[in-house]
């Protein structure tokens, strides 16, 4: 009786092995569906829609977006994880998955899954923010908006996306690298928070390339400084912090993530499409028509960055889960 | 005149032939998902940018456009018929749109509500061609302050809406806030009242508790009460709003639109507080307020007027400025980027063509959105012969596949069959489910809004009375709300003493 159940899952395995050696043959062989953890409309959504169509040419079955959204992209992002393992469903990463787990441990919960939940497949883009101000402020320059600051601590206040997502962290690197103090007030969404400041309901904000870049052009917002090591392409005359000797620096990347357990085949190919359509012009050129630029590392990459990365923010939310009044 | 000729290249774009086929496409998906429970308009967009991707940047946005405000037009019907709302700004819709079918004059309702579509969506247009620019900057300066005041008149309204007393619609709008306050706090990421469920970690969504309460709310009472009930027989002349409704349709209808028009331009769920405002307004006109929740048109007119200008009005800060104040704006501004087409305020005036375009479209489209609506209305109203043996379970199908396919979580179904129970026990002891509703989608709104005003100023009231929009709607918050002890307290006049003994 024992070495036929023995017997029997050992079949069982075998035929599992067998299964999972075939589907990677062939894969993929019936629409993928990649998951989209935030609302639509933002910058995730975009990069996703853009790469729907251009993967689906390279692989030969549909690959369709779906949105599921909920408390900050957790989610998705849940959903993303415990996805079966086989390739068909993906999730469109973001800096937003990181750190809403290291939100969750800044604050004593313990996080629904972790980023070793996934195994990273690419990014699509690496994008500094910049720091806007309304067209009519005072501040021409940033050590103009600096000083300022430092006159009146805990008076000038800045707009969010949402508490601890990728709109508000850089804006809370910057204040620290700065040396100022300023107070949060968050909106629900890049957009709202870019209202914000358009209509001067607050007096500064960040926010990314693609949302940014056209209201600058049309007068509505002023662009100080993009929180970053260098200047963007596509706004030369903006200067970067590192070069006015501000030690800030946050990137919100954007990428593709499959569930850990998904077979090394798979993966491989999954990798090997995304670097073909990333580095692809079609891709380059919405991107950049969007404002923004592409910014490919694979899938090693963004594993390490992710990594150095949230120990970095871990310590940061630390600070900032001390700070708030409880 | 510079409007007048741009408008004119407008209409040699949009008059083309393909432009007015993806028109019509756009408008005849859009009436499908406002019909369908659920289904709004966003999914509704997003399922067909992929389709687009042929097209170019006009005809896309056409498209998309069409399917945005066909959805507000379809929003009504099963409201009226069926007593579910369609989408959210149609719950109030429900309160005396499904009376009046009751009473058998459905297809009047219907007719009102497509013929007041028709009328706020088209004058929203012309708002939006003039003024496009202009009321972009104005809408960007509606802050937090200015949304707390303007939610707090909302709210003192909440308390006339219901038809029952006083002390049965407060303790629904307690409710309806407590049950807004579940989910995560997104100022401090504060869980509340989740108990470590992550399906609640967002909150209660209002889409599966109004069609539980509503949708499957109505349909135990009705198996209760008999199964064979009235509409038999739909004579043409029954379908047409009879002199009387049409004159007393008027007034709200152009109230509708400008109300909607300007709600529109306010960010998150403006047009649903739209067409609430409305029927409020409308209610507070009426020489007889207590004939509302009875089944009269002027409680329909309003609201399905004010939610169409109030989706086009959306359109503004959108267009005008390249910044999508809500959800389904937002969808559409990626599917003109996907296009290569990238708005933000140079956008009417490096993309003439799209912009004019679309506009001479909206035109074009409302006009479809009629001739496809009044026949529907028809087709809809003899649904109602369907025996209800039938039609309850697909009632019942509908309302759990339109929650399913909502975020496909199995708690909303849950909570779609629990709030269909509580509907039931709440229709048995006379409390009214409106107030009920509309409370859980302002409460959160109205907190958010104080908070963050609060959080501007740290923590100083000043800040509400500093903006002089704010200030006036505090002032007239008040007095409204001073108006309504007053009410409560003056001594009755002989009819409505006649009226209470009657009952």
């Amino acid at each position: 009786m024992k070495t036929h159940v023995r017997l029997v899952s050992i079949l069982i395995t075998l035929s599992l092995v067998i299964v999972t050696g075939s589907f990677a043959a062939d894969y993929p062989t019936k629409p993928l569906t990649l998951i989209n953890p935030q609302a639509p409309g933002g910058t995730l959504d975009i990069q996703a829609r853009a790469f729907a169509p251009l993967a689906e040419k390279m692989l030969g079955q549909p690959v369709v977006v779906i949105n599921k959204t909920g408390a900050t992209g957790m989610v998705g992002g849940l959903a993303g994880a415990q996805a079966n393992p086989d390739g068909y469903t993906l999730t469109v990463g973001s800096v937003n998955i990181p750190n809403a787990i290291e939100w969750e441990i800044a604050n004593g919960r313990k996080p629904p899954f972790t980023r070793h939940d996934f195994v990273c497949i690419g990014t699509f883009t690496m994008s500094p923010t910049f720091l806007i101000v309304p067209p009519d402020s005072p501040y021409k320059t940033l050590a103009d908006f600096i000083a300022d600051a430092k006159a009146k601590p805990g008076q000038l206040a800045f707009s969010s996306g949402g508490l601890y997502g990728m709109s508000h962290l850089p804006a809370e690197i910057f204040a620290r690298a700065a040396g100022i103090k300023v107070r949060h007030v968050p909106y629900t969404g890049g957009g709202p928070s870019l209202t914000a400041v358009v209509g001067k309901q607050v007096d500064f904000s960040v926010n990314y390339p693609a949302n940014t870049l056209p209201l600058v052009r049309g007068n509505k917002v002023k662009a100080l400084a993009v929180i970053g090591a260098k200047r963007l392409k596509s706004a030369p005359n903006i200067p970067s912090t590192k070069e006015l000797g501000i030690d800030a620096e946050y990137y919100g990347w954007v990428g593709i993530l499959a569930p850990v357990k998904t077979p090394k085949p798979i993966v491989d190919k999954l990798k090997d499409v995304m670097k073909g359509v990333v580095e692809g012009k079609a891709f380059v050129d919405i991107i950049e028509q969007a404002g923004d630029e592409v910014h490919f590392l694979n899938g090693e990459e963004l594993a390490k960055y992710m990594d150095a990365e949230s120990e970095k923010i871990a310590r940061l939310y630390a600070e900032m889960v001390k700070e708030t009044p409880k | 005149m510079d409007v007048l000729s741009n408008l004119f290249n407008g209409f040699q774009t949009a008059l083309t032939f393909q432009n007015i086929y993806l028109c019509f496409i756009g408008c005849l998906w859009g009436t499908v998902v406002g019909v369908l429970p659920g289904i709004g308009p966003l999914a509704g967009i997003t399922l067909l940018i992929p389709a687009t991707f042929g097209m170019d940047a006009t005809g896309a946005i056409i498209m998309l456009a069409g399917i945005y405000y066909g959805a507000m037009y379809g929003g009504s019907t099963t409201s009226i018929l069926m007593n579910i709302p369609g989408e959210s700004a149609s719950v109030v819709t429900c309160i005396d749109g499904y009376q009046m079918t009751r009473k058998g004059r459905g297809g009047a309702a219907l007719f009102i509500a497509a013929w007041g579509s028709w009328i706020g969506g088209t004058l929203s247009i012309v708002g939006l061609m003039f003024l496009a620019p202009f009321l972009a900057n104005f809408a960007v300066k509606f802050g937090p302050p200015e949304m707390f005041a303007l939610l707090l008149i909302a709210f003192i309204l909440l308390g006339s809406l219901g038809k029952g007393s006083f002390f049965k619609t407060v303790p629904m709008i307690l409710l309806g806030l407590l049950i807004g306050t579940i989910g995560m706090d997104p100022l401090t990421g504060t869980m509340r009242f989740t108990h470590g469920i992550k399906d609640l970690y967002d909150g209660i969504g209002f889409i599966p508790v109004a069609m539980g309460a509503f949708g499957i709310g109505e349909i135990l009472t009705s198996t209760e009460e008999s199964l064979v009930r009235f509409v038999s027989k739909v004579k043409m002349r029954e379908l047409l709003p009879n002199r009387e409704e049409l004159r007393a349709s008027w007034g709200p209808i152009f109230r509708g639109t400008g109300l909607g028009f300007l709600i529109g331009l306010l960010p998150g769920s403006a047009h649903v507080l739209s067409s609430f405002v409305s029927y409020t307004l409308e209610k507070r006109l009426a020489k007889r307020p207590e004939e509302f929740g009875t089944g009269r048109v002027e409680g329909v007119a309003g609201p399905e007027t004010a939610n169409n200008a109030a989706s086009e009005s959306a359109m503004i800060p959108f267009l005008g400025l390249g910044i999508p104040t809500g959800p389904a704006p937002a969808v559409m501004m990626i599917a003109l980027l996907i296009h290569g087409v990238r708005p933000g305020p140079l956008f009417i005036s490096e993309q003439p063509q799209v912009f004019w375009g679309l506009i001479a479209s909206m035109y074009i489209g409302n006009v479809i959105l009629i001739i496809l609506n009044l026949p529907l209305v028809g087709l809809f109203v003899n649904l109602l012969r369907v025996p209800f043996r039938i039609l309850f379970p697909v009632i019942l199908l509908i309302c759990l596949v339109g929650t399913y396919s909502l975020n496909s979580s199995v708690v909303e179904l849950v909570i779609l069959l629990f709030s269909g129970v509580l509907g039931y026990i709440f229709r048995k002891l006379d409390f009214d489910i409106a107030p009920f509703i509309l409370a859980m989608i302002i409460g959160p709104t109205l907190e958010m809004a104080f908070r963050q005003s609060l959080m501007r100023s740290a923590g100083s009231f000043s800040i509400f009375f500093k903006s002089p929009i704010a200030c006036t709607l505090i002032v007239l918050s008040c007095l409204l709300f001073i108006w309504n002890i007053f009410r409560a307290v003056r001594p009755k006049k002989a009819w409505e003493k006649a009226l209470e003994e009657g009952e």
